[in-house]
């Protein structure tokens, strides 16, 4: 088949360049928009994936296996736990056995009125148990300080950027102060949109006097051992689950809602689809009799659908590249608040890919009916048109 | 004898919409020979510009035969058609019909991207049709550029870029004032004198018909009289 030049199809971009911009601006909001769907989808299966770790159990009061926060245990049981369970991981005389208490509280100094924010007590061991978790910035925080160790994603929701520049700022829990001494970076694990601090100071200014969970890390010891202690136990009324089925289970309770980002994102985007759709055709309907003499000339109807396609894809690329550059430059890491935590869009390669296939699509789709219907009248009659 | 170029045997074209049916081109035989520079006339609505869509294979008879030199265009699928007039038809408008965000060479080299020639080739083709219709110092200008005049020229070079055996022209020079119609219908007396190409011309301008050997008239879909003009 002989085709028109590209050259044909690029000069007609510039035609009308009010309908350009449209077209350009239209396919980049769509894309934009599958951005940061598919980044929001992306960044909380990360979040659940990456905290969820193979060698780690939970155990958890009986009866609130759905939420740590809501889960109950006794103070005393993470050392009960060290010394029954043998098979543990052990490192520099420190067992991983991390007992933790999740609380979640309007923080002060977080938004205006003070955001719901998850602060984890927590002990040295967390960072055994938790070994996704780095402090990246100044230290742990100390037992009695009333200090905090910042999510990465919180410092960035507070405005600090880079985050490290958080450290020094104070923040009121409670009506209790307390002061910023470090930030963790955690694989883009749930624990970046969270405040550690020291177990105690939070039990103190909670005014609680049991803590969430304990999170112990198999080294020998069978997930099986762990059960049976939790059974035999039945004055501590614990459950034991591995960690990795609780991230399940809490990404299987925020799968509607990540279908339904989805299902929304595309809905958006079909009605953009024929709203271009419109826009497009008319482009096209414009050029009728020029279509009828291309045939005249000889040129075949695919040739000349191909060169339309050419055209609209080409202006849907241009739109899809500048989106997908203002994607991966302003919504990678954007912080996304939830009733549990905090979680960061994440637009990695996979999501860009996903954005470039919808602005291929949104190019040859919004070209292919508008061409089909242009194309399909008798040449005679193309002729006439615009007599 | 030869045998004529062009031969329509009982060729017809009939429009339905709806329950309406309309027959613009009603069993018309008609030859024409090689060489032959014919001029249609004829109301309008008497079936001209049908006449002339069937020639140049842009449309099909719905009865009939239609033969242009050994090809039997009436049985030609679409895209045989395509590749058909691609070589053998140049077709001139009333309206010049340029692509309008083409310059001048452009419009003209538009058919050639068709044929398997080389580029130096298709320069030299190009540049000649320009020169034979006179607007050499052109080349650079887009449609909107030109006068109307200069517009049907460009028209007339990318019709003729192709070599083809057969030029069909409907109303070529309606939309000119009468100076520059006399130019263009001695460029186009040119091309059939000088290098032998059969012309089909529609017009409204009984004027125009003197630069025709061969002056045809159509009424409802049916020729009146065959009358040779005097030149
Ligand atoms: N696509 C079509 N559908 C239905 N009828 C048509 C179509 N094209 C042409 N006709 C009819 O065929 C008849 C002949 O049309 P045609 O264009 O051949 O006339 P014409 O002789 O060229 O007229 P004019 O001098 O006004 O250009 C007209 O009655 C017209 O309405
Ligand atoms: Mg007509």
């Amino acid at each position: 088949m002989r085709i028109l030049p590209f050259e044909y199809a690029v000069r007609n971009l510039g035609r009308s360049p009010a309908r350009l911009l449209l077209t350009v601006g239209g396919s980049a909001l769509v894309v934009l928009l599958v951005l940061t769907a598919t980044g929001f989808v992306n960044g909380m299966q990360a979040a659940f994936v990456t905290s969820g770790r193979d060698a780690n159990i939970i155990l958890m009061g009986s009866g609130s296996e759905e939420s740590i926060e809501r889960s109950e245990v006794s103070m005393q049981t993470s050392g009960i736990v060290a010394a029954s369970v043998p098979g543990l991981i052990k490192r520099a005389g420190i067992d991983a056995v991390s007992p933790e208490a999740h609380v979640a509280i309007p923080i002060k100094g977080i938004g205006e009125e003070g955001t719901m924010s998850v602060i984890r007590g927590v002990e040295p061991p967390a960072f055994l148990v938790h070994d996704e978790v780095r402090v990246i910035a100044g230290r742990p925080p100390r037992s009695g300080g009333n200090e905090l160790l910042l999510g990465r994603l919180v410092a960035r929701s507070m405005g600090f950027d880079p985050p490290e520049l958080a450290i020094g700022t104070m923040l009121e829990i409670d009506e209790d102060p307390y002061e910023v001494v470090g930030v963790l970076e955690a694989e883009g694990g749930v624990a970046e949109g969270e405040l550690w601090t020291s177990l105690t100071d939070l039990m103190a200014t909670s005014q609680r006097d049991s803590i969430s969970c304990v999170v112990v890390s198999m080294d020998d010891a069978k997930p099986a051992d762990i059960e049976a202690f939790a059974a035999t136990r039945l004055d501590l009324e614990l459950i034991a689950m591995p960690e990795v089925d609780y991230y399940a289970k809490l990404s299987a309770f925020f799968r509607p809602i990540a279908l339904m980002v989805l299902v929304t994102a595309a809905l958006i985007a079909i009605g953009a689809v024929l709203g271009g759709l419109n826009t497009t055709y008319a482009a096209f309907a414009s050029r009728v009799r020029e279509i009828g003499t291309l045939q005249t000339l000889g040129y075949s109807r695919q040739a000349i659908a191909l060169s339309l396609i050419q055209e609209s894809l080409l202006a849907a690329a241009i739109g899809t590249l500048i989106a997908c550059g203002l994607g991966a430059w302003l919504l990678d890491e954007v912080v996304v608040q939830f009733s549990m935590g905090a979680f960061g869009l994440r637009i990695d390669a996979a999501v860009i890919a996903w954005g470039l296939g919808t602005g291929l699509v949104l190019g040859v789709i919004g070209a292919i009916l508008p061409a089909w219907r242009c194309l399909r009248l008798p040449i005679a009659e193309s002729l006439k048109a615009g007599e | 004898m030869s045998t004529p170029f062009i031969q329509c045997r009982e060729l017809t074209r009939t429009y339905t919409r709806g329950t309406e049916r309309i027959t613009p081109l009603d069993k018309l035989d008609l030859d024409i020979d090689r060489g032959q520079f014919v001029a249609l006339m004829g109301p309008s609505g008497s079936g001209k510009t049908t006449l002339l869509n069937l020639l140049a294979g842009i449309d099909s008879p719905t009865e009939g035969e239609l033969l242009i030199g050994d090809t039997p265009v009436h049985s030609l699928s679409r895209g045989r058609l395509a590749a058909w007039r691609a070589d053998h038809v140049g077709y001139i408008f009333q309206l010049y019909n340029l692509v309008p965000v083409l310059n001048a060479y452009e419009n003209v080299e538009l058919p050639l991207l068709l044929q398997s020639i080389t580029r130096q080739e298709r320069h030299r083709r190009v540049s000649n049709a320009m020169e034979a219709v006179g607007i050499t110092d052109r080349h650079k200008h887009y449609p909107r550029q030109l006068s109307g005049g200069q517009e049907q020229r460009v028209a007339i070079a990318r019709a003729i870029v192709t070599e083809p055996d057969l030029l069909l022209c409907d109303e070529p020079t309606g939309d000119l004032d009468r100076e520059t119609a006399t130019s263009i219908m001695d460029l186009l007396q040119r091309l059939n004198r000088d290098e032998g190409r059969t012309i089909v011309m529609v017009t409204h301008d009984p004027a125009t018909t003197r630069w025709a050997d061969t002056l045809l008239h159509l009424e409802k879909g049916r020729l009146l009289e065959h009358e040779e003009v005097t030149t």
